[in-house]
């Protein structure tokens, strides 16, 4: 092999390491809401890492479901492919219900990413209403900053079983 | 004088006959109804059971656990317990997935943990289904009709009965209480 075709192997194989998207194939399982559209899924980290890039778009992500929405159905955390890391697909009040026992499968779904930017005293209701989901004790005066975070407005999503 | 009559009587056979074919659906969302009614107070859907568990300091930083370590924690728990799963929540915090639906969560600095058990209300979750239009589909007409059902219900059997004891008398007082209830709700509250 000869310089120049090395140089160009090592460029290929770089680049594909740096594209944050992959392909997917079909995936059987529960559906909710609308049959996906997207045919490539984000990871997680990528989009953590640079949400500008994906804010206002449609992505696709793919992961274990961390936790699901006690009370409606209404939301699923999805774990992120590195370790910590989750988003929150949120999803129409009654128009999707996730069911609480997807938590530990895997989900593929897909909606807009938006940012959250709340109030020191919205991110005290946000965190409280969160408590009384988990049944947890909650001191307001522990938010002393504004939160700002990133959610996905779930269209629609497969549960694999 | 006639011709009255055969009209009450007609309002009468409507109110019984949509009576009947109603009760299963009012049956279905009346108990759903009290169920989802207090849905801030329990969860009319899944019975969820959390159990406290101590097993000893695990790791220091929960991305280092293994899924053989997440394993004999599990063992721990329950000699049965198969983990399917494992994800760092965070540094202090890692959550592991049973095979059998249960999710355990452990401070794995101290080893506290907490094991969460969902079961399905069998029935109460069915009824919710139909009740919040889950379904959509066929089903948004199903439940437009009934509401349609109900309208008639309430206007036919006003008119069931005459006399003292009907629309004219003793009637008149319960319908105007009736209505008065959700008004004087929406004055206070609205």
């Amino acid at each position: 092999m000869n310089a120049k075709w090395f140089k160009l192997l090592v460029v290929s194989i770089v680049l594909l390491g740096c594209n944050q998207n992959n392909e997917v194939s079909e995936i059987a399982g529960k559906e909710y809401g609308n049959p996906l559209e997207l045919k490539e899924t984000v990871k997680v980290s990528a989009l953590l890492a640079t949400p500008d890039v994906y804010l206002g778009k449609k992505v696709q992500v793919e992961g274990k479901i961390l936790d699901v929405c006690k009370m409606r159905g209404c939301w699923i955390e999805i774990a992120g492919d590195e370790p910590y890391q989750k988003i929150k697909v949120k999803v129409d009040d009654g128009v999707i219900v996730f069911p609480m026992d997807a938590k530990g499968k895997t989900a593929r779904a897909e909606g807009e990413l938006y940012k959250v930017e709340l109030t020191v005293e919205e991110a005290r209701k946000y965190m409280q209403h969160r408590a009384e989901e988990y049944g947890e004790k909650f001191d307001p005066e522990t938010v002393t900053e504004p939160m700002v975070f990133y959610q996905i407005k779930g269209s629609g999503a497969v549960v694999m079983n | 004088m006639k011709k009255k009559m055969k009209w009450r009587k007609w309002n009468n056979i409507l109110h019984r006959d949509l009576g009947y074919l109603a009760f299963g659906l009012t049956v279905v969302y009346a108990i759903s109804g009290l169920a989802v009614n207090h849905m801030h107070d329990w969860n009319p859907n899944y019975k969820v059971v959390r159990t406290s568990v101590m097993l000893g300091p695990v790791a220091d930083d929960a991305a280092q656990v293994t899924l053989g370590q997440a394993s004999e924690l599990a063992k721990k728990i329950d000699p049965e317990a198969a983990v399917k799963s494992i994800y760092p929540l965070n540094q202090e915090t890692l959550q592991l997935f049973l095979a059998d639906g249960r999710s355990v969560t452990i401070e794995v600095r101290n080893g506290r943990g907490e094991v969460e058990k969902v079961s399905r209300r069998v029935g109460l979750q069915e009824m919710n289904f139909l009740h919040l239009n889950t379904p959509r589909k066929l089903w948004t007409y199903m439940a437009d009709l009934y509401a349609l059902v109900l309208l008639l219900l309430a206007f036919t059997g006003i008119f069931v009965i005459k006399g003292k004891k009907g629309i004219k008398g003793r009637g008149a007082w319960l319908v105007s209480i009736g209505v008065m209830i959700p008004l004087l709700f929406l004055w206070a509250y609205f």
